[in-house]
């Protein structure tokens, strides 16, 4: 289990500092292009323009990319902790972990869905 | 330009007293996007999640390496939140935004009630690592090594209103959990805020994903203050321990307050 921890523990460490990277390189890219954060109009996350947009160094789709990082860090952390449960055949653990991720998958799908 | 840096500051500056404060910034940066920046409520809670998400992932790697957090319950908890807070993010979009403006207000004030109270101040416990499970039920599996988890469904139901609140108004919700682990449940104060921060990336991210699914994130705020908040948290718990925190305290319950009266007032007025 401390093992379990530890690994998990780096997980997270990793992907905060992968996160905070990009979204480094975005606002840097962001400043350049002289755009302001006041401006009410921005790009919400478009899944068909997002990699185009990426591959030509758009400030708005690194900061997307650095943005789904940092959402995507504890949900790996879940992740992390079902495989080690399941090594460790801990099942009422890994219920719980997958329940979690369906939780999350959940508010994503009916926040999208809803009004 | 200078208002990305500006707002990289006013993250940083967020970041800063969290960490110092024990509070975890989230409070800190609606407040800053709002009155400092002008955002409506509901964007500036969209990103203030998003902060809260990396700052809470980088504390809970340092607890869980520590072994001072209780991965089991804290996982277990946390679907609790994790629903809680997809809940409280459609909620979110439903009311109108000076509801969510009064109900922040309302934590504004609890928030400089609650560092008021004497017993505000950290106990030093003595407290060693989580031990592995020995009986046979579920309960007694998320047990630690010298205390005894209690009334969990107690402590499941207060998770989920901790999701809500976290989801609605733009922070960890450990001002909730950390009470109901520790009072309720009987964990150790060190162990119960420990757990705290690693169930509020999950709780943050549950909350985040609806905000995202509904276009309410702007990148081009929430990247400057998310890497502002992040290095002020850096910073900040770097040297809490050299910083005499006592009148840092009292400075920001002026400041808390003084934000909940210019919130206040905007509620009443607008």
């Amino acid at each position: 289990m401390r093992d379990l921890e530890r690994t998990v523990g780096r997980l997270l460490s990793l992907g905060t500092y992968a996160s905070v990277a990009i979204l480094a390189v975005g606002v840097g890219l962001m400043l350049v292009a002289g755009r302001s954060p006041l401006d009410p109009s921005y790009p919400a996350l478009d899944p068909a323009r997002f990699l185009p947009d990426l591959l030509r160094g758009e400030p708005s789709a690194v900061l997307w990319l650095g943005l789904l990082a940092v959402m995507a860090t504890p949900t790996a952390r879940v992740v992390a902790s079902l495989v080690g449960y399941v090594e460790a055949r801990e099942w009422r653990m890994v219920v719980v972990s997958v329940a979690v991720l369906v939780a999350i998958a959940t508010s994503i799908v009916v926040g999208g869905a809803a009004g | 330009m200078i208002v990305g840096l500006v707002m990289v500051a006013g993250g940083m500056a967020a970041g800063l007293f969290g960490a110092l404060l024990g509070l975890g910034g989230g409070i800190l940066i609606v407040p800053l996007l709002t009155l400092g920046f002008g955002l409506p409520v509901r964007e500036a809670v969209g990103v203030s999640l998003v902060c809260v998400i990396v700052t809470s992932s980088a504390a809970a790697a340092v607890y869980l390496e520590r072994h001072v957090a209780n991965l089991r319950l804290g996982m277990t908890l946390e679907l609790f939140t994790a629903v809680g807070a997809g809940v409280g993010g459609i909620v979110a979009f439903v009311v109108e935004e000076r509801v969510i403006a009064a109900l922040f207000t309302a934590l504004l004030v609890y928030t400089a009630w609650s560092m008021a109270r004497p017993g505000a101040a950290t106990v030093d416990e003595a407290v060693t690592p989580v031990a592995p499970p020995s009986a046979g039920d579920f309960r007694s599996s998320l047990n630690g090594a010298g205390y005894v988890v209690r009334r969990l469904p107690a402590g499941m139901v207060g998770a989920f209103f901790a999701g809500i609140m976290a989801a609605l108004l733009g922070v960890g919700g450990g001002l909730v959990k950390v009470p109901v682990m520790h009072l309720v449940m009987g964990v150790p104060l060190r162990v119960a805020t420990a757990t705290s921060n690693l169930m509020i990336g999950v709780t943050a991210t549950a909350g985040a994903v609806v905000y995202l699914a509904r276009g309410g994130i702007d990148p081009f705020v929430a990247g400057p203050t998310a890497i502002g908040v992040f290095f002020g948290a850096a910073l900040g718990s770097r040297a809490a321990h050299r910083i005499d925190v006592r009148t840092l305290r009292l400075l920001f319950m002026l400041v808390l307050g003084y934000t909940a009266l210019q919130m206040g007032r905007r509620v009443l007025a607008v």
